[in-house]
């Protein structure tokens, strides 16, 4: 392939990209972009891409992503469902493939302890200026490369038996309404009852003005942090 | 003005964002955020989709992430900057620093491999932190419990295993 050839290739690629996103019934190109600018300004207004939240939660040091995890897991279940039973909306769950499953969640788990980042904060991190994250998403754009090229020899047989899409509503039958409502009420109070903890990053917060800083208010509520310098 | 969000009110914003974007009026499709890196991978390495089986699997949710991920960066640009006061360049965090060494190298090279990793879990698993455990366990799906109890055991695990987590130095 030329320069020019893949410049073009880049172009007619790029072309069907919004072609799909606009034109294929999930929203339109500047409702997916809207959401995004939301998913991502939520992240980085409550901080949960940073290292210290990440990788400082499989340090057993910091406690806010379980806790903002499950809650809106929570929450999300229990109104989904009713959303759904509204007609307003439907289930897209995913495969139980279970080798993949274990497999992948395994290398993804040691990969987000390391890199303290996972596929979805990356990209806030590397636009507040993460050097190291900008580092990590070519390590990325290389696996995803090799998963493409090597799916149907290599990985497509080792993630195994696809053992279907049930879900505690599918199963639940006519119980479904209850097992949904145990589940987001459990994981609400899991996340209310996990104690808070938090690692801050002094680095993070030296443009604020004093009483902005959220190690200042903790101090102030005797709550349980540590700040790194 | 408030400079960061409280753990709950992300939760709930987070909650009502996915309400929003699963419902007909939205995109009518759950959030996921790890199929647009193969999608780009194969824009950037110039493979044609009509050879890959995988880029056909992932032709529109591969689309349908890749936009959502520009919005994304542009959302974390905008409140780093006005809102947060976060934005600085960086190549080794704090933590990394106090817990683990104070070497640029090693963070680096860490950081390639880990990406690295996400990526090829993310892949094998069908989904991320976003396409699992917040879209997945939404939808009590059990494949997103299965992968979100294997995710959680590995990271405390790795996290103990990795860092020094004793004394900071």
């Amino acid at each position: 392939m030329s320069i020019g050839e893949y410049f073009d290739f880049v172009l007619t690629r790029t072309e069907a990209m919004y072609n799909i996103v606009q034109f294929e019934g999930h929203g339109s190109f500047w409702l997916v972009f809207v959401i995004g600018i939301f998913f991502g300004g939520i992240i980085q207004y409550t901080r949960v891409d940073k290292f210290e939240k990440i990788a400082g939660f499989a340090m057993g040091k910091d406690t806010i992503i379980p806790k903002m995890l499950f809650l809106a897991i929570g929450i999300t279940s229990i109104a989904l469902y009713f959303e759904i039973q509204m007609g307003y909306a439907s289930y897209h769950p995913k495969p139980i493939i279970l080798q993949g499953l274990i497999m992948g969640g395994i290398i993804f788990g040691v990969g987000m302890a390391i890199m303290g980042k996972c596929p979805g904060t990356g990209p806030i991190s590397i636009a507040e200026g993460r050097i190291d994250v900008l580092v990590g998403a070519f390590g990325g754009i290389l696996g995803g490369w090799l998963f493409t090229k090597y799916y149907d020899d290599f990985f497509k047989p080792l993630m195994g038996h696809d053992y279907g899409k049930s879900t505690l509503v599918s199963v639940g039958g006519d119980y479904a309404t209850f097992f949904v409502f145990v589940f987001g009420i459990a994981l609400i109070l899991i996340a209310i009852l996990i104690p808070k903890m938090e690692l801050f990053d002094d680095a993070d917060l030296s443009l604020l003005e004093h009483d902005e800083r959220p190690d200042v208010k903790a101090e102030k509520e005797h709550e349980e942090f540590e700040l790194v310098k | 003005m408030k400079r960061r969000l409280p753990w709950w009110l992300g939760g709930i914003l987070m909650s009502l964002l996915l309400l929003f974007t699963f419902s007909v009026f939205g995109a009518d499709r759950p959030i996921g955020a790890s199929t647009y890196v193969p999608y780009y991978a194969g824009i950037l390495f110039g493979m044609d989709p009509e050879h890959y089986t995988y880029l056909k699997e992932i032709e529109k949710a591969g689309a349908w992430e890749g936009v959502m991920l520009l919005g994304v960066f542009v959302g974390g640009f905008i409140t780093s900057v006005f809102i947060t006061k976060s934005f600085r360049f960086s190549v080794r965090p704090t933590a990394w620093k106090v817990y683990k060494n104070t070497s640029v190298k090693s963070r680096l090279i860490w950081s390639f491999f880990s990406g690295f990793l996400l990526i090829i879990g993310a892949r094998l698993a069908g989904g991320c932190t976003s396409g699992h455990f917040l879209s997945g366990m939404s939808q009590t799906a059990f494949s997103s419990m299965i992968f979100g109890g294997v995710v959680l055991a590995t990271l405390l695990v790795t996290g103990k295993l990795f860092y020094n987590t004793g004394e900071p130095k």
